[in-house]
């Protein structure tokens, strides 16, 4: 290593026994030490409490041409970890046509959170810890970066969100704007909110928005959210809300194209 | 870009710091020495606050934060293993 190199020509001369036929795979700031440069079998460890003014002049200017003109990252060892761990989980093949495919079809944010939740997803499915990442998606977009996430892992960017953009374009007056519009308040309203679809029956579906109703209504929410692309969806969402038509608590509102292929029905209480 | 080869533990950052003339302020922001009202910037111009400092690459003394989005970009420039 070229630093290695660069560190034995500035302080050979104090400390050549350090440098004497090692070759050092780590270079370690540490405070433990007692020397300025120690070696610790394959690292070096460097303690600048313990260098003078110029040594530690000279050791800067090894660093920075290790890190300028070598390349070198200086990290923390954690962030070491945490960078590799992203590394290993960066998109590929699948994914990256994924992105492509929504580059332009989703807000600036909304895509940045699902770049880093399709990172989330790969280290998920590889069984490593995904807390920390997951807490910085949450920590930079609060109002929706839990919700991208689990959109992300549930993969509605795989399937729902292409279905609706293919049902959305397909409308005469259709525009990028209202479909990245739509995008972003499924992302926002996702905890108040019932996808339906063909995997479950009509009957599974009530339930399941029997269910979510009590809870919202537990917690202070006033609102419910079925959401359906497609005919036979859409049709089994209004057939869920024909039994709350006379429910005196519940006011229904339906939000519906032209051709009947995307609802959205509000249950307002 | 290569990374693990040269790293520091969070008790030693005060004192990498120092090296590049850099300290913190009141609040744990990290700034320059000789003038401590002037906050130090990530490249796309974020204050950062000591503990969410990941380490420097390259650039201008290029100082970067630890949240994963600051270390995806970084990440996308690593080298392939051979």
């Amino acid at each position: 290593m070229k630093i290695l190199e660069n560190l034995k020509k500035a302080f050979e001369s104090s400390f050549g026994d350090v440098f004497t036929n090692n070759t050092f795979k780590l270079f370690d700031f540490s405070k433990t030490i007692n020397n300025f440069i120690e070696k610790d079998g394959e690292k070096l460890l460097i303690n600048l409490d313990k260098a003078n003014p110029e040594e530690k002049q000279n050791f800067k200017k090894v660093l920075d041409d290790s890190i300028q003109n070598d390349n070198e990252g200086f990290l923390t060892t954690k962030n070491v970890i945490k960078t590799k761990q992203i590394k290993r989980n960066l998109p590929r093949q699948k994914d990256e046509e994924l992105l492509n495919f929504y580059k332009d079809k989703i807000s600036e944010d909304i895509y940045r959170a699902f770049e880093l939740s399709l990172i989330v997803r790969n280290a998920f499915n590889s069984g490593e810890d995904i807390s920390e990442l997951k807490r910085d998606i949450y920590l930079k977009f609060p109002k929706f970066g839990n919700n991208v996430c689990n959109l992300t892992t549930s993969d509605y960017f795989d399937y729902y969100f292409s279905e609706l953009h293919k049902i959305m374009s397909e409308e005469n007056n259709f525009d990028i704007e209202k479909y990245k519009k739509e995008v972003d308040r499924i992302a926002r309203e996702l905890p108040y909110m019932v996808f339906i679809n063909r995997y479950k029956s009509l009957e599974e579906f009530e339930g399941e928005v029997k269910f979510k109703l009590s809870k919202l209504r537990k917690y202070g929410t006033d609102k419910l959210k079925l959401h359906a692309i497609g005919r036979d969806n859409v049709e089994k969402a209004f057939r869920i809300s024909e039994n709350y038509k006379y429910d005196s608590e519940i006011t229904l509102e339906n939000e519906v194209n032209l051709n009947k292929t995307i609802a959205t029905i509000i249950f307002k209480f | 870009m290569k990374i693990g080869n040269l790293v520091f533990n969070e008790e030693t950052k005060g004192n990498i710091l120092d090296l590049y003339g850099k300290t913190t302020d009141e609040e744990g922001f990290i700034v320059e020495k000789e003038n401590q009202k002037q906050r130090v910037l990530t490249p796309k111009g974020e204050e950062i606050h000591i503990n969410e400092w990941a380490g420097i690459v390259r650039g201008s003394e290029a100082f970067i934060k630890s949240d994963a989005f600051s270390l995806m970009e970084l990440a996308k420039k690593i080298d392939e293993d051979p």
